[in-house]
Formats: structure tokens, sequence, C-alpha cells
């Protein structure tokens, strides 16, 4: 009888782990548990990845946080980070001294700061959607948008 | 207690030590071990489903505990519906009873007990015989840390 169950057991096993075979893993599938480090994308139609870019490492200069997504939309700038475990107990003073980094270094610029895991995971999939071009530019902003409102409801 | 052991006769005494002499110990490390190797996974068990709600819903890390611990609690009133949760919390005591799978299994456990005494009298006054006092003092503690909350806000400390 235990024999029986332990070949069931196994041979469930053996076909769930069939089930994922040749599926492409998408990033953001796993962007919760490992570091995924996106590419910072814009949103704009004359596209400026520069200054993204430049965002992006401006932020990933901070020694507390690990992984960063920038998108730059039209009108906001959505930054999400993940910060190092240890760190985490200093949360909102990592949130200012950014804040306060960003808007002395871009002045002009509209920011969303988020360390919120949920965000990050939203900007990783919009990342992936706006790469594979399967997004126009006014939904990838509307989008951005909503992911914008969402970080200002949780305030 | 030295008052008590005071006026003890030889007799007495004699069969404290024998007592003493064959009283098992407490398998204090091995439980303890127990404990948080059972606690730790409950707990990861949460994280998958706070995970859960965050990927497919639409939770923020704000207020994804909310859905999770309704959820915990939920599996757990299962288990001890079915009567595993008595297996867990025998072999892991604290590691069990500490998280919020602890309140949904004293919440079910009195109201499968007193269900012979019928709906109204019996599980609904004595369903929260054992988790009226978590839900007593926790919502205490609340009321008293959002004061002081309040009053260092109020006097610009925070």
């Amino acid at each position: 009888m235990k024999a029986t169950y332990r070949w069931i057991i196994w041979m469930s096993l053996f076909f769930l782990a069939a089930c994922t075979q040749n599926q492409p893993v998408k990033e953001s599938q796993l962007a919760l548990m490992k570091t995924t480090n996106p590419t910072p994308l814009t949103t704009e139609r004359k596209k400026n990845r520069n200054r993204a870019e430049d965002i992006k490492k401006d932020v990933s200069s901070l020694p507390e946080v690990y992984d960063v997504a920038v998108i730059k939309g039209e009108k906001d700038t959505l930054v999400v980070y993940k910060v190092k475990h240890m760190q985490r107990f200093k949360m909102k003073t990592i949130e200012k001294n950014l804040n306060k980094k960003l808007e002395e270094k871009h002045p002009k610029e509209n920011f969303t700061v988020s360390s919120d895991y949920k965000i990050f995971l939203e900007a990783v999939r919009l990342n992936e959607k706006i790469k594979s071009g399967s997004l126009s530019h006014s939904k990838a902003e509307k989008r951005l948008e909503e992911i914008v409102k969402m970080t200002e409801d949780m305030k | 207690m030295a008052s008590k052991q005071k006026k003890m006769t030889p007799q007495q005494k004699k069969y404290q030590t024998l007592q003493q002499k064959h009283e098992l110990k407490r398998p204090v490390l091995k439980n303890c071990i127990k404990a948080f190797l059972v606690g730790g996974l409950i707990c990861m068990i949460g994280q998958a489903v706070s995970y859960f709600y965050i990927y497919y819903f639409n939770f923020t890390e704000q207020n994804v505990g909310n859905p999770t611990v309704a959820t915990m609690v939920f599996f757990s009133m299962l288990l001890t519906g079915f009567g595993v949760y008595d297996h867990i919390g025998q072999f892991a005591g604290a590691g069990s009873a500490v998280p919020v799978t602890g309140f949904g299994n004293s919440v079910i456990s009195a109201a499968i007990e007193h269900r012979t005494e019928g709906f109204v009298l019996g599980v609904g006054g004595n369903m929260f015989k054992l988790a009226g006092s978590v839900i007593l003092f926790g919502v205490f503690s609340a009321f008293v840390v959002a004061l002081i909350k309040t009053l260092l806000v109020m006097w610009g400390v925070l």
C-alpha cells in the first residue's frame, strides 16, 4: 500500500515537472525572488533613454538598494527598487534620502518612488511588454499612470 | 515553597527525592527545534500565499497581509476540522500555536467541542472561549499603541 502511494507521488511530481518544459520563463515570473535588473525604459514617443539610464545609475549607487527598475513616462517617472534584507528597518529613511537625491539631480522630473514588491512586479511586467512591442505608446503611458496611482493609494 | 519543604516528614522527603530521580526530563532543546521548524514552515506557507496574492491579484505589499491572514486562518480551520492540526500541535507545540493558524485552531476546536450543546448557546457562546482573550488584548494593545503614536505625531516627535 505504501509503495503504491509513493509511486503515485513520484509519478505526479514527474508529470508536474514535465509541465514546465519548453515554456519560456519570463523575468517577471521570478521578479520577487531574484535580482532582475530590468533595463530602464521610457514610454515617450521621442525616446530618450539616456535620462532613464542616468536615473537608474543614481539610484543604484545607494548601498542599501540592489534591484532598480526605472520607467520614464511623459508626466511621471517611476522609480522602484528593492532594499537589502537587513536595511529594511530603515525603509522610510532610504526613501526620503532617495527622493532628496533625485530631486537635487533631476529637478525637472516628477518622481514616484516606491519599494513595494507589487509595484516592482508591475514595473517589470510593463517593461517586458514595452520591450516586446505589444503595447503602443499611449497604452504604455496609461498603464504607467495606473501603476503610479497604485502607489498614491498606499500613502 | 520553602515553608512547605520544612513541614515535610522524612518519608515525604524521601519520596520526593525518589520522584525527582525517576522524573522524565523535558527535552526542551528538541521541543524548541521542532517548534522553530514547524513555525518557520507555517510562515513560509504564509509568505507563499502572500506572493500568490501579489502575483495574481491587485494587492500591494502593504495590504496583502489581510487576505493572507484570512487564508491562513481558513487553512487551519479546515485542518482542525479534519483532525490534522491536533497532530501538528502535538508535534510542534508553540510552533503551531503562536502563528495566526493557532488562532483559527482555537476558534474551531472550541466550536467543535461545544457543537452538541446547540448552535446558539453551544457554538455561538463558546466559540471564542480560547480566542476571546487574544481578540481582547489584541484590540486593547492596538488601541494603546495607536494612542501613543497619535500623541507622538501631535507633539512632533515622529
